[in-house]
C-alpha cells in the first residue's frame, strides 16, 4: 500500500490546545492583628465603638 | 413536646437583602438561607426605620420606632429610657431562658436588658466585629445542647457581613469575574479613601500582598463571599437544632438590622443613606410547629418595629400597648390575607441627619443639615421607573416633594406631641459621627 509522505501543515499535525484563560488574580486579603486594632481605633475616634 | 416554641432571633449586620437568592440576587450566596425560605416565610418589603446598628436593634427589640425611643444615632447621646419595652425582658418574665450570643451590651447597657445569659467571643479579638460566625455558634449551639430546660430565647448577632470584609481563604476566587483587583490604573474608589472609614480600609483590610485592592467590583465579591459564609453558619446552626430534635418548634427569625450599599449613590461598603440598599432588609423565618405557610413572600411593607409584636403573638404572651410595630403571625400562617403598611418613615443620624418617606411608588428624603456628599436637601425618586433610586426629580415634580415633605413633617409633629416631646430627635443629635470626624479634621 503506497503511503502519501506527511507534509509539513497537513491536517493531521497535533495541534496545540489554545491556552486556558488566566484565572482572575486574587489577592485575598487578610487581617492582621495590628490591622484589627486600627479599626478599632479609629472607628472608637469616631465615637463609633467604646 | 413543650408548649411554647423555642425561639432563635438572627440579626445579621449589614445584609443587603438583594444580595441573597431569595431575593433574586444571581451568583449563589446564599444557598442555605433560600432553603430556610423555601420551608418558611420571607419578608420581601421590610423596612428599618432607623439606622443604623444601635437605632435599628433598639427598634426590633421594643416594638418601637427610633422617635418614640429616641435612639436615633449610633453613638450619640440619647439613652432607652428603663420602662421601655424590651423583648427579651418579657419573654424572661413568661418563663423562657434567655441567652443573647452578642457583643451590644458592651457599647449600649440596654442591650443586656432580660438576659440570663451573656456569651461573647467577641472578647478574643481587638474589633468585636471580627468575630466570625463559627466562634459564635460554637458557644451558641454548646448552650442550646447544655442549658435551657424550657423553651429558650436566643439572640445571635452576626458580624461576618460588617466590613472589614475578610471571609475564609477557602471561600477564594468565589463571585469575581475580573481580572486584576489591585490595578493602580482603577481610580473607581479614590473618592472613598477621603471618608474615614474607606481611609481605614485603605490602611488596613483593603492591603495585600499584591497591592492596595481597588476594584469595586473585587470589594462586593468579599462582601458576597461573606454571606455565603454566614450562610454555612445558618446551615450548621439549623443542623444542631435537627440534631437536638428542636428544629420542629424552634422559631428561627433570620433578619438584619440594615442592609449596606456597595458603591451605590457614592456611598461605598458602608451603612448610611436613605435607600433601599440600606434600609430595605431581609426576613425569613421558618417555624414548622407553627404551621408557617411554607414558601409564601408578603409583599406588603413591614417595619422592624413589627419583629416584637410578632414573636410574642407566636409565644402566647400579651403585647405592651407601649409597643407599636404590629404582629403579622396570623400573615404568616396563612389565616389572613396580607396586609402591611401603606407608607413608612424613616431616619438617620449618624453619618447624616436626615428622615425618608417611603410608599410604594415614591421615597422622599429630607434632610436636617448638608450631607458630606453635596447631594440636595431634598430628594425624590420614582420607584416604579427609577429603582435604583438614581434620578432625583425633586426639582422636576416640585408639588409632590412639598405634599411628601408636608406629609412627613405633619407625622413627625403629631408623633412629637403625642410622646410629649417638643424637640426633632434628628435635629438634636445631628450626624453624630460626621460631626466627630469634623472636629478632628479642623
Amino acid at each position: 500500500m503506497e503511503q502519501n509522505p506527511r507534509k509539513e501543515g497537513s491536517d493531521d499535525r497535533v495541534v496545540p490546545e489554545p491556552p486556558a484563560p488566566t484565572p482572575p488574580e486574587d489577592p485575598a486579603p487578610v487581617m492582621r492583628p495590628e490591622d484589627e486594632a486600627l479599626v478599632a481605633e479609629r472607628l472608637r475616634e469616631l465615637g463609633y465603638i467604646e | 413536646m413543650q408548649e411554647k416554641p423555642n425561639i432563635i432571633l438572627i440579626t445579621a449586620d449589614s445584609l443587603r437583602a438583594n444580595h441573597l437568592g431569595c431575593y433574586q440576587y444571581p451568583p449563589p450566596t446564599s444557598p442555605h438561607i433560600d432553603k430556610l425560605a423555601c420551608e418558611g416565610v420571607l419578608c420581601e418589603n421590610m423596612f428599618a426605620p432607623g439606622i443604623p446598628t444601635q437605632p435599628s436593634h433598639t427598634t426590633i427589640f421594643t416594638g418601637q420606632h427610633p422617635v418614640t425611643h429616641g435612639v436615633v444615632a449610633h453613638g450619640g447621646k440619647a439613652r432607652l429610657t428603663r420602662g421601655s419595652p424590651w423583648l427579651p425582658e418579657i419573654l424572661y418574665e413568661e418563663g423562657y431562658t434567655t441567652c443573647a450570643v452578642d457583643t451590644l451590651f458592651r457599647e449600649r447597657i440596654w442591650f443586656g436588658r432580660g438576659y440570663e445569659y451573656i456569651v461573647d467571643p467577641s472578647l478574643r479579638h481587638m474589633f468585636y466585629a471580627s468575630v466570625t460566625q463559627e466562634e459564635l455558634n460554637e458557644r451558641a449551639i454548646q448552650w442550646i445542647k447544655t442549658v435551657p430546660k424550657g423553651p429558650f430565647f436566643m439572640f445571635i448577632h452576626y458580624w461576618d457581613v460588617h466590613y472589614p470584609y475578610t471571609p475564609p481563604e477557602r471561600l477564594r476566587g468565589l463571585f469575581y469575574d475580573g481580572h486584576n483587583p489591585t490595578d493602580p490604573d482603577n481610580h473607581e474608589l479614590d473618592e472613598w479613601w477621603h471618608h474615614p472609614i474607606g481611609a481605614m480600609a485603605r490602611d488596613t483590610w483593603l492591603r495585600s500582598s499584591s497591592g492596595l485592592i481597588r476594584d469595586p467590583k473585587y470589594v462586593t465579591a468579599l462582601y458576597d463571599r461573606e454571606i455565603r459564609y454566614l450562610d454555612e453558619g445558618i446551615a450548621a446552626l439549623q443542623a444542631a437544632l435537627e440534631q437536638q430534635g428542636m428544629a420542629e418548634n424552634t422559631i428561627i427569625w433570620l433578619g438584619a438590622d440594615h442592609g449596606e450599599s456597595m458603591t451605590d449613590h457614592r456611598i461605598c461598603y458602608d451603612h448610611y443613606g436613605l435607600y433601599d440598599c440600606t434600609v430595605r432588609v431581609p426576613t425569613v423565618v421558618r417555624w414548622p410547629a407553627g404551621k408557617l405557610k411554607a414558601g409564601s413572600r408578603l409583599a406588603p411593607f413591614r417595619q422592624l418595629s413589627d419583629v416584637a409584636p410578632t414573636l410574642l403573638e407566636a409565644t402566647g404572651s400579651v403585647i405592651p400597648e407601649e409597643m407599636e410595630g404590629r404582629s403579622f403571625l396570623q400573615q404568616m400562617q396563612g389565616q389572613e390575607e396580607p396586609s402591611g403598611y401603606d407608607r413608612v418613615i424613616g431616619l438617620e443620624s449618624t453619618w447624616q441627619a436626615k428622615y425618608y418617606l417611603r410608599n410604594s411608588r415614591y421615597k422622599f428624603i429630607l434632610a436636617r443639615q448638608p450631607d458630606m456628599l453635596g447631594n440636595p436637601d431634598r430628594e425624590l425618586y420614582d420607584l416604579a421607573a427609577d429603582p435604583g433610586e438614581d434620578h432625583n426629580i425633586a426639582t422636576e415634580e416640585p408639588q409632590l416633594a412639598a405634599g411628601m415633605e408636608a406629609e412627613l413633617e405633619g407625622w413627625l409633629a403629631d408623633k412629637l406631641q403625642a410622646l410629649g416631646k417638643t424637640k426633632d430627635p434628628v435635629k438634636e443629635e445631628g450626624a453624630v459621627a460626621e460631626s466627630i470626624w469634623a472636629g478632628h479634621r479642623s
